[in-house]
């Protein structure tokens, strides 16, 4: 069950994850208003993977879908409240989950691989590289499909939550 | 107006609008969506094929008896979510409130020319976000403080050259090596208790996160061409920072990673 350690980790998580957000986030020039957003969604995405990847025995694909799934929907909810693209808070809050050291390891192992002399330790290497690299592709269609899918679901609102600014002045 | 001249003027628009889009990091179906809308709101449809460095469109009448064709090439511009929300916000008001071609043009110039957030600004936030992407990689307080140095130094250098317009994979090589140099300082001297991690979340401030999401959100929504393009380009972004990380690990005749 669920014990104080555990709870305060992904607290720490969560935090670390939001900061980590909002920095990859500035790099594309976010909005300020949408800037906390995602900064909250992140604590929540990356702390719920957390909890899953710890307390269950979850795979980390399986796990990178469902916070992502729950990011999306939140965002759908903070998109008609704010007014902008759902993406442009949900996209940000994705940042810290993008496997970017299994992406590169799959290139480093490639490397390795053809610098190897050893025929022995080839095969090692190879899985290492295939590992890696299906991981990578895993998590990233995991993670997209999960922060589309509630798009997919609320369709209408999702695309029309921009207009809705300019009616609600006109009122 | 002559039906032409007004093809004519509105296309030009729609092309310099699209290509912005696509510049700023909009995925595809977003830029087809809105630029429709907003040739919708003058009685116009418009079809367009997107790749990643054109964009080719045709604007035509209902009764498909005038049309008007223009090829652009994107503009290089850096990613930016605030234009991304703001030109989506305009293909609205122009659709509710049929604005004129020249109230457009005024309000896009406004929204393309809005200043970005100060870089030291970027800089430090970077640095920081690389710092606690180093924590959520269970690295202690000695990694963390190597990790915002190095991401610091490197996301500097990286600023200067883009400044100068350098190719932007060399950049990314050069950025990638310099920063992974103080990270591999923790190696080196054995600095704290997870050196190893110190190194290797070092360059990860590079990873092309949004073209990656944009690239698979483009395949999913059936735009396959636009989407692989994306994804083949952040594919060499992140080989050229594996490049840069090797060859630190090279030169300094680092193992283990």
């Amino acid at each position: 069950m669920m014990n104080f350690d555990l709870l305060q980790a992904i607290i720490f998580d969560g935090c670390f994850a939001a900061v980590a957000s909002v920095g990859f986030a500035v790099i594309s020039n976010p909005q300020r208003n949408s800037l906390w957003v995602s900064a909250l969604l992140a604590a929540i995405g990356h702390g719920l993977r957390y909890c899953l990847l710890h307390s269950t025995s979850i795979d980390i694909a399986s796990a990178s879908f469902i916070a992502a799934f729950s990011i999306g929907m939140l965002s759908i909810v903070f998109a008609k409240k704010i007014h902008c693209p759902a993406e442009v808070f949900s996209f940000p809050s994705l940042l810290p989950m993008i496997p970017g050291m299994f992406a590169y390891k799959t290139v480093l192992y490639l490397v390795k691989f053809i610098q190897c002399k050893d025929d022995d330790a080839l095969v090692n290497i190879l899985v290492l590289a295939f590992k890696n690299g299906v991981t990578t592709t895993f998590i990233m269609f995991a993670l997209v499909v999960g922060v589309a899918f509630p798009m997919f679901i609320f369709h209408k609102q999702s695309f029309a939550v921009t207009r809705i600014l300019k009616l609600v002045k006109k009122n | 107006m002559d039906i032409h001249l007004e093809l004519k003027e509105l296309s030009k628009f729609l092309s310099e609008y699209s290509t912005s889009l696509m510049a700023v990091g909009v995925h595809t179906s977003r830029i087809v969506r809105n630029t429709a809308r907003i040739a919708e709101s003058f009685g116009f449809f418009v079809d367009m094929t997107i790749f990643q460095k054109t964009i080719i469109m045709t604007l035509r009448d209902k009764d498909n008896t005038h049309s008007y064709s223009t090829v652009n090439k994107i503009k290089p511009m850096a990613l930016n979510f605030e234009i991304n929300s703001r030109l989506s916000t305009l293909s609205w008001e122009a659709y509710d409130e049929h604005l004129s071609l020249d109230e457009l043009r005024t309000k896009y110039q406004e929204i393309i020319s809005n200043p970005r957030m100060s870089k030291w600004m970027v800089l430090f936030l970077v640095s920081c976000a690389n710092a606690s992407f180093c924590r959520l990689f269970t690295g202690d307080w000695q990694a963390m403080g190597i990790v915002f140095i190095a991401t610091l130094v490197g996301f500097f250098v990286r600023q200067k050259m883009m400044e100068k317009h350098i190719n932007h994979l060399f950049v990314f090589i050069v950025s990638s090596f310099v920063a992974s140099m103080i990270g591999c300082t923790a190696v080196l001297y054995n600095i704290g208790t997870t050196p190893q991690i110190a190194l290797g979340t070092s360059i990860l401030y590079l990873v092309p996160g949004v073209p990656l999401i944009n690239g698979i959100i483009d395949i999913i929504e059936g735009h396959v061409l636009a989407g692989v393009s994306r994804l083949i380009n952040a594919a060499l972004l992140i080989i050229s920072l594996s490049i840069g990380l090797s060859l630190t690990l090279l030169l300094l005749g680092v193992q283990t990673l």
